[in-house]
Order: C-alpha cells, then structure tokens, then sequence
C-alpha cells in the first residue's frame, strides 16, 4: 500500500491546476518531511508521526480550496439573495402555466377531467422539480465557472444595490375599510346571484315548472353553499377588527374558498350542475353535459379565479408579518 | 453555543488578520513554510500549516512575498522572503495595530485590563 503521505498528496493536489501542481507538490511534502521529521527527532514512531502530521494538515479538499482560492460553497453570499428571490418567483409563475397547459393537453387529446386534473398535478410537481433544479444549476454556475466571473459582477452590480424603495409597503399589508366593505358586498352579491339564479326557470309544454339548477344541487348544495358565503362574510368582518390578514384568517378563508369552489366543480364535470330537462327546454342540451364547454369553463374558471383568491391573503398575512399592532392603530389615525 | 466555545470564536476572529502581518514581519528574515510556523509559535502567534502554506503563496502571488528552492540542505525547501512592497505594508499594518490597541485602550477607561 502507498503511504498515507502518498494518498494526502494525491488528494490534496487532484484539484489543483497543472502548472502550478508540480511546485506545490514539492513544498508540500518538504513541509510535511520537516514536521515529521522533529516528531521523529522527539522520539516518536514515524508511521505514528506522519499520521498527526497529516491529521493536522486536515481534510486535503479544503486545503485545496485554500490554495486554489475555490469557493466551499455552492451559492455564496454575494449571489443568495437574489437566489432566494429569483427561484420562487420563477416557480410561482412557470409552474401554475405549466399544469394548466398539461391539463388542457389532456383534455384536448380526449382525456377525461380527472385525467386532466391529475396530469395537472403531476405537471405540476415536476415542473417545480425541474425548475428548482435548472435555476439551482444555473447560479451554481454563476459561482463557480471562471468564464462566468464578468457576468456575475455585472448582475449583481446590476441587481445588487439595496434601496430604501425596496422595503416593503406597510400600508398595502393594512386591510382598509373601504376594502372589507367591497369584500362583503361582493359576497352579498354572490348570494343575491345564486338566490337569483335559483329562481330561474322555464316552463315545459305541459305547463310545468323546469327550474335552471338540477334538483339535487337545489336540495343539498344550495343551501350549504349560501352557508358557506355567509361564513365568508363574517370572516372578512373579523379581517376588519384585526386590521389585517394573518395566517389563521388566511387558512379560514382558504378553507371557505375550497367548500365554495370544490362543490361547483365537481358538479360541473360531473353534469348534475344545471338541470338536463332545463337544458333541453331552452334547446341548448350541451349546456347541462358533464363534458360540454359551458360546464368545464365553469369549472377552469372557478378553479383560477378561487386560486388565486386563496392566494391574496397569505401573501398580504407575509407582507403584515411582524408590523404588530402599529399598523391597526395607524388605521385609526389615518 | 457553549461560553468557551464563544470565546474560543470570538479570540480566532480576532488574531485571523494579524496572521498576515506576523508572517511578512518574520519574513524579513528568509524563511520555509514548516520554520516559519515554529517561529511563529515561538512568538506567541499559534496558527495552522493549512492557513499559513496557503497565504504564503497568496501573499506571493501578489508580490508581497518573493521565493527560492533551497537544495542545499537534507531535503529541498522552499524559502519565502518578504519583499519591498510586503515591509510597506507590514509597517502600515503594525501602525494601524497600534492604532487600534491605543483607541480600545482609550475606550476601556485608560487602562491595558
């Protein structure tokens, strides 16, 4: 077997570029002959010498990265704040197309919805792998590549600079009462809509009443979803006392969203939103069918619209994070 | 953290840059990575072969230090000197050394404890 001193030197210097190689290699290896040496000279068995003299020296990659000057880091200081903002932007925006554009690959291709959904999904997840991945490499890259030395100056002189606008506006986190007003109206407006559209019908040549919701919907889910809509009322008056959104009331009105928008979908795709009978009355058949345009724009449109409104409020929560009570008494004198 | 562990962190920041000025005053007097750590010691300032064999040739490569093989003795070493531009700044450095021991000095009510 080589000596230890052999393997060290191998290791130490795998990394190191080849002109100068040869010359470190010289100095190392006297440096370590002379403190093995005055061990040996102490009186000390020389394998038991050479190997505290080597354990000494330490790990041969980081005294590489010594010599060459090497960062031991992936992504260093100078680039990780843009790092972390860059990547969950990316994702943010690149992710939510990419399972849209999926889903609607698998519908176009006659897929079914819950194909659909679950291609979404999985679209979904491995975009977010793929993009955190490629983004990664790219600022590993950034770092570490020499030929990108300029490059990386010249984004972070570009981006690097901090200002005070940067800081974030106190006042947009603060829920006004104008705003809690419009949200409640919205929501008063929601259940007028679907009282409204409850009452729609039609008459069918014996005379009879063919209402435009399937009985079904108008027996169980009407009243649940005016439940819910009540609900969400009053959360968004406990959203004006607080002053501000927080991650609890955000989570509330996630879950709201969700027991609003998860019945209206599922009854869409699955044709027993709007009464058939009426459908056919009004010579539209379509209009009722689990797989026709008019119930899955519903249910894409309720979809988007209630991701995005679930969204609103835990990015508001994070931005209020930490400004405390000041900010519901500012309200107050503003 | 425990206190000596602090304590520990707190001293090794503090001597880390003095470890540049130490080695290009004891290089005025020429000499090789293994002596230079013993005449270190010597003087009280401890540091490690794997912070001290690579800042000889940083300091080398920026022209501060200057080097020779020495074959003439057991084995071959490498001999540092300090050059011209490397005493320039070790006199700045020691200045502002003793600088800053007088401002702390000052700040700590007059006193060296």
């Amino acid at each position: 077997m080589t000596s230890w001193t052999e393997r060290y030197l191998a290791a130490a210097l795998r990394s190191i570029p080849d002109p100068k190689r040869a010359d470190l290699e010289r100095e190392l290896r006297s440096s370590i002959a002379d403190a093995v040496e005055e061990r040996v000279a102490a009186g000390e068995d020389r394998l038991v010498a050479e190997r505290a003299v080597l354990e000494g020296l330490g790990d041969p990659a980081q005294l590489a990265a010594a010599y060459t000057g090497r960062p031991t880091y992936l992504i260093g200081p100078e680039l990780f704040p843009l790092y972390r903002q860059f990547v969950p932007r990316l994702i943010a925006v690149v992710v939510p197309l990419a399972a849209v554009v999926m889903a609607a690959v698998k519908v176009a291709s006659g897929g079914s919805y819950s194909d659909a959904i679950a291609a979404g999904i999985s679209g979904a997840i491995s975009v977010t792998i793929q993009v955190a991945f490629w983004a990664t490499v790219t600022f590993v890259f950034l770092e570490w590549a020499d030929s990108a030395r300029k490059a990386r100056t010249e984004i972070v002189s570009a981006t690097g600079r901090w200002t005070l606008e940067r800081l974030p506006d106190l006042s947009a986190a603060r829920v006004t009462a104008k705003e809690s007003v419009g949200e409640i109206i919205t929501v008063l407006i929601t259940i007028g809509g679907l009282v409204f559209l409850g009452s729609l019908g039609t008459t069918d040549t014996s005379g009879s009443e063919v209402p435009l919701f399937a009985p079904a919907f108008t027996d169980v889910w009407f009243p649940a979803l005016l439940a819910v809509l009540a609900a969400m009322a009053v959360l968004h008056v406990m959203v004006f006392i607080v002053g501000r959104w927080t991650m609890a009331l955000a989570v509330g009105h996630a879950a709201l969203r969700v027991a609003f928008a998860l019945p209206l979908i599922v009854l869409a795709l699955n044709g027993t939103l709007v009464n058939p009978a009426f459908a056919a009355q009004i010579g539209w058949p379509s209009l009722a069918e689990a797989d026709g345009p008019a119930m899955l724009a519903v249910a894409v449109g309720t979809t988007l619209v209630g991701g995005w409104e679930i969204l609103k409020p835990f990015l508001r929560a994070r931005r209020a994070r930490g400004s405390g009570p000041l900010v519901g008494a500012s309200r107050r004198s503003a | 953290m425990q206190m000596d562990e602090l304590i520990g962190t707190h001293r090794q920041e503090l001597r880390r840059g003095t470890v540049v000025l130490a080695c290009l005053l004891a290089l005025r007097t020429p000499g090789y990575g293994y002596g230079l750590l013993k005449t270190l010691d010597a003087a009280g300032i401890s540091s490690d072969g794997n912070t001290v064999y690579p800042l000889l040739r940083r300091l080398e490569e920026r022209g501060l230090l200057e080097s020779e093989w020495n074959t003439d003795e057991s084995h071959p070493r490498k001999f540092y000197r300090t050059t011209r531009a490397g005493s320039e700044l070790a006199a700045q450095l020691l200045a502002d050394m003793a600088d800053l021991t007088a401002s702390l000095r000052t700040l700590n009510g007059g006193t060296d404890r």
